[in-house]
């Protein structure tokens, strides 16, 4: 018997691999580092310089504040707008690149990529696009975001519809139901957590970039930032970045909440 | 006379895409209302047996007929309407945890209601009298609006008979649907789907694991070995030789549910 289990050697570790990828990225670091210029010495020279913009900064104007609240509202509507839309319609997106639920290589195919290319570019990118497109102002944001949402929640998700048990879903096509259904009742219901989930998360990532879109002109409180910022107005755009970080770091409390009684 | 057969094979051979053959050719004839019991070792084609009924696995060549209609070879309406009429339980249920029992068993109703009904969750009174009476037929009636992954391993599976049963169907296909169960519940399952077997006259296909509860449940025998039939036989009259046959080898106490519960 003994000779019929023999162990198997454990494969030898591969270290040409191992030191061959730690050269690597030392090598990337340091070329990269000497492309840009970057030296410590330098950074520590200009210290001063930061020191100067934050003194400056400070205190931060906190009676420009009314004049923040209804920038403030749109940039939230901004968000708002983006992530619902955006939303609704990664479903499709990211149901069609699950390579499990796609109803054929072909579909799959031309949505893997169209999903690539708008994770691709950057939203700055579509706000300008769409600024030029229905002219500067929220709803130019508003469409940005709602591609920025359509691009973080259909890569994300269609990782978690992959990840799915494929059990209940042939259960119901054994029952007759078609791949509609076999989505809805079979599909869906797993992976809904998740997109939850994922919705939040792309909420908080637009609240934020709502923040850089204002400074093309797509609206909210990033074309005050804007403003203020081009007349040296310093502590108004500490006021900004103060209340713009109280209002993520809320909606991160609340999402994670939420994503917490979810699981 | 010659009856209708409820399910007829006729050369049917499967063969996987990997070269591995689920049957090899089978021929086998189920009359209406019969309850048979399929056994047979880990491999022999049991599983591939029951998923050439309802067109989950197609076959590669032969036939195979429900109710004299051959089973489509590809997706598509008609075997979505056959489906309908062919119940399936699973060893691992197949149940959506997240959604409650009634929307589970009610997705044995998806082929019967117009397609949007279904899924705007509106079903029609008579499809959820339907459904109730399902629930009501395996005694968790009860648990109706509870969440089906709340529920005991042998409520689950009998929500997943419940589903089969909201089909209305001619034909009810159970896989193993005890083999993670233990002893007490296992009984009480197989007494279900005989009593489902005798009240209602479903032609009802059970693949089983274990010996004594072939011989103790079925009323018809069906041996496979090596993707064929190798026995066919009433279940009073199958002997320990016809067991050795069918397995290859000497039955022990792994192949008998009372030899598990003694351990
Ligand atoms: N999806 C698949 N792809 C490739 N080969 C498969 C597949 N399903 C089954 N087989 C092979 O077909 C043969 C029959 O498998 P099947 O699942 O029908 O056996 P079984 O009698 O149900 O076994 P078990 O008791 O383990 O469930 C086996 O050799 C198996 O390896
Ligand atoms: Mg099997």
């Amino acid at each position: 018997m003994s000779d019929a289990v023999t162990r198997p050697l454990r494969p030898a570790r591969n270290w040409a691999l191992i030191i061959g990828a730690v050269t690597a990225v030392t090598l990337m670091t340091w070329w990269s580092g000497r492309g840009i210029r970057f030296s410590l010495t330098e950074l520590a020279c200009n210290l001063p310089g930061g020191r100067r913009l934050l003194v400056e900064s400070w205190p931060p104007e906190f009676s420009f504040f009314p004049r923040l609240l209804a920038p403030l509202l749109e940039t939230l509507q901004i968000a708002v707008v983006g992530t619902v839309i955006g939303g609704i319609l990664a479903v499709p997106v990211a149901v069609l690149a699950a390579r499990n639920l796609t109803p054929g290589f072909l579909v799959w195919f031309v949505d893997r990529n169209f999903m690539n290319i708008l994770r691709t570019l950057p939203d700055l990118f579509w706000a300008m696009l769409f600024a030029a497109a229905v002219g500067f102002g929220p709803i130019a944001g508003a469409l940005a975001l709602t591609v920025f949402t359509v691009a973080v929640i259909s890569k994300l998700w269609s990782e978690s519809l992959e990840a799915i048990d494929m059990g209940v879903p042939e259960a119901v096509r054994a029952s007759g139901g078609s791949w509609l259904q076999m989505l809805q009742f079979g599909a869906i219901p797993q992976a809904l957590p998740h997109y939850v989930s994922y919705a939040l998360y792309a909420f908080e990532l637009n609240v934020r970039a709502s923040m850089i879109l204002g400074l093309v002109g797509a609206g909210g409180i990033g074309m005050v930032l804007e403003t203020q910022r081009s007349t040296f107005e310093y502590p108004r755009v500490t006021l900004i970045v103060l209340s713009v970080l109280v209002i993520v770091l809320i909606i991160e409390q609340v999402s994670e909440s939420i994503r917490r009684r979810l699981i | 006379m010659i009856r209708e057969a409820a399910i007829r094979f006729e050369g049917a051979r499967v063969v996987y895409p990997n070269g591995a053959v689920g049957l090899a050719s089978v021929d086998l004839s189920i009359a209406p209302g019969e309850f048979v019991v399929v056994v047979g070792s880990s491999g022999a084609g049991k599983s591939t047996l029951l998923r050439a009924v309802n067109g989950l696995t197609p076959l590669s060549a032969g036939s195979v007929a429900v109710q004299g209609q051959p089973v489509p070879r590809s997706e598509g309406r008609a075997l979505r309407r056959l489906r309908a009429q062919v119940g399936m339980i699973f060893q691992d249920f197949r149940i959506t945890r997240r959604l409650t029992v009634m929307t589970n068993v009610l997705v044995g109703r998806v082929a019967h209601v117009p397609a949007w009904r279904a899924m705007l969750n509106l079903w029609p009174a008579a499809d959820r009298e339907i459904a109730f009476r399902a629930l009501e037929r395996v005694g968790i009636t009860d648990k109706a609006w509870v969440r089906a992954g709340d529920l005991s391993g042998g409520q689950q599976q009998r929500v997943g008979i419940a589903r089969a049963l909201a089909q209305e169907p001619a034909i009810i296909l159970a896989d193993e649907p005890v083999a993670s169960l233990d002893p007490v519940t296992t009984h009480q399952i197989m007494r279900d789907l005989v009593r489902i077997n005798q009240e209602l006259g479903i032609t009802t296909v059970v693949n089983l694991h274990f010996l004594d509860l072939a011989r103790r449940y079925g009323q018809r025998i069906v041996g496979l070995r090596n993707g064929e039939v190798v026995y066919d036989g009433r279940a009073e009259s199958v002997t320990q030789e016809d067991f050795r046959h069918i397995y290859g080898r000497d039955p022990d106490a792994g192949d008998v549910l009372d030899g598990q519960a003694a351990r």
